[in-house]
């Protein structure tokens, strides 16, 4: 099983990630408010782990502590130390630094690449184990339940998009977003939830009443802090031996968050407009409370209504089968976006304004770049609301 | 890879137990300058195996008179704490390997990354 989870994962997670290395310099792959703030609140000469840090976008923030990181991915390491960075080549499953030496830890977007329960449990326990007693570990990860996107299962693929487009409405407001953010660097939220609130208006529109929205919203907030809906857990270590302020830890950051969603909205919308997490190409507007049709027309549909966990090895010939058909749904509804029939691994992110559609360039532009999106197939576990504080739980001991 | 980080390094070979510190065999080493921070400096010392750094000097022909072990009021040392700051910060292995005391295995150090990634076997 550990065999296959890994194989899984060097053809989904490690050999994308290699081949996707140089667009990580993309100005769209920006560090995220929180982490930033995990890392400036970390006291002076403190020692820091950026477990998977990829090219080391963290590891600039905060010159009062000193920053490691470490990766699989051989180009984006490189790419790291060309920044100045000290990094190494490592294995989150096996950490090759020696017990409590670090004041923190961070793991952001990482873990949900593992391809098993149990290989997920053991890079927390690894993180675990480097952390100093009292120090605090910050986990970033996809939450299931988002608002704008059904996930049908919680072991999916995403195909990942050189060249994401943005319509003219996301574009500005993509721009808008980001200028107010670094307005607002100082933490204006305010600002912030004014213009998140704006494009919550936009996409109120689509499927129901804006009151709706907002309510599902709160509803869903514990999971659903950003437009790309990652869950996170910032753990202390203690010194007792089960690890009772996971839980605590996780509720506080909870009501700090609900009470800061604007700071996490902001977050969000920065990243609605970029393709960070190769989401863009697969973000849609749902309504979790509306069925999703499936359209069996489809010509590209082999086998997208359910893909079940027991035939990951075959789906990279699969297109994501969450989301396909609700696309073409809103399509019919609004009939504002023009659907390119010969698009069939991506779906695009709908807007009611958007003429200019959102339809992948590759999905147009032929053969060579359907090969780079199928072979672009990257793995993630999904996580349930409470999933990660229960795996918390687990660890500490 | 710099001496502070070098520090914190272990061998996590299957079964070693005594993996700490790593055996520095440098080919390539390099100097920069960094700005001196003394709080910053001082701050990280109770954090270091001091041992572990004292060896890791030795082994780049660096040892500074660097004390075998720590002064008492090092925080106050300006001098003591820029020899620190040096041998922590400022040298930098570029090419070589890491050995592990206890098996012997090597990792490489290529263009100042440690590769310590292991085979599934070990």
């Amino acid at each position: 099983m550990d065999e296959a989870a890994s194989h899984l994962e060097r053809d989904h997670v490690h050999s994308v990630y290699e081949r996707i290395a140089p667009y990580f310099n993309d100005s769209r792959y920006k560090a995220w408010p929180k982490v930033k703030q995990f890392l400036l609140e970390q006291e002076p000469g403190s020692i820091v782990v950026d477990v998977g840090c990829g090219n080391g976008k963290y590891l600039h923030i905060n010159e009062d502590i000193f920053k490691l990181g470490c990766d699989v991915c051989r180009p984006l390491v490189d790419s790291a130390w060309s920044r100045g960075h000290e990094v190494q080549l490592c294995d989150g499953l096996r950490l090759p630094y020696r017990d409590g030496c670090f004041d923190a830890v961070l793991s952001i977007a990482v873990i949900h690449h593992m391809s098993t329960k149990e290989r997920r449990i053991r890079a927390i326990k690894e993180m675990a184990r480097t952390l100093r007693v009292g120090g605090r570990i910050m986990i970033y990860v996809w939450a299931m339940e988002q608002k704008r996107r059904k996930f049908e299962k919680q072991d999916i693929f995403i195909p990942w998009n050189p060249n994401p487009p943005l319509s003219p409405a996301l574009r500005e407001r993509g721009n808008g977003t980001q200028s107010v953010s670094d307005d607002s660097a100082s933490s204006d939220k305010h600002k912030k939830v004014r213009s998140t609130s704006s494009m919550l208006d936009e996409s109120g529109d689509l499927i129901s009443p804006g009151q709706q929205k907002q309510q599902r919203l709160w509803f869903f907030s514990r999971s659903l802090d950003s437009v790309l809906d990652f869950t996170s857990l910032t753990v202390s270590r203690s010194s007792s031996s089960t690890l009772q302020s996971p839980v605590d830890e996780a509720s506080e950051s909870r009501s700090r968050r609900t009470s800061s969603r604007g700071l996490i909205r902001q977050m969000s919308s920065l990243f609605s407009s970029s393709s960070r997490t190769s989401l863009e190409e697969d973000v849609f507007i749902s309504d979790p409370n509306e069925q999703v049709h499936k359209n069996d027309n489809r010509s590209s549909g082999n086998g997208n209504e359910t893909v079940p966990v027991e035939l990951v090895h075959d789906c990279s010939a699969v297109p994501l089968p969450d989301l396909v058909s609700y696309q073409r749904d809103q399509s019919t509804l609004e009939g504002h976006v023009e659907v390119d029939g010969k698009s069939s691994q991506q779906e695009p992110l709908q807007r009611q304004e958007s003429t200019a559609s959102l339809l992948e360039s590759d999905g147009m532009s032929g053969q060579s770049s359907e090969q780079l999106k199928d072979s672009c197939l990257r793995y993630y576990h999904v996580f349930r609301e409470g999933e990660l504080t229960q795996f918390g739980r687990t660890v500490g001991g | 890879m710099k001496l502070l980080t070098h520090n914190m390094l272990t061998s996590h070979v299957k079964g070693v137990t005594k993996g700490y510190p790593l055996i520095i065999k440098a080919t390539e080493v390099k100097v920069n300058e960094l700005e001196f921070n003394a709080q910053f400096v001082s701050r990280m010392i109770p954090k270091l195996e001091w041992n572990a750094l004292i060896q890791a000097a030795e082994w780049l022909g660096r040892s500074q008179d660097l004390p075998s072990t720590l002064i008492p009021n090092y925080e106050n040392d300006e001098e003591f704490l820029h020899k620190v700051h040096r041998i922590l910060l400022e040298v930098e292995v570029i090419e070589g390997c890491l050995q592990c005391p206890e098996s012997g295995r090597e990792f490489p150090i290529s263009k100042g990354v440690p590769n310590m990634l292991l085979i599934e076997d070990e």
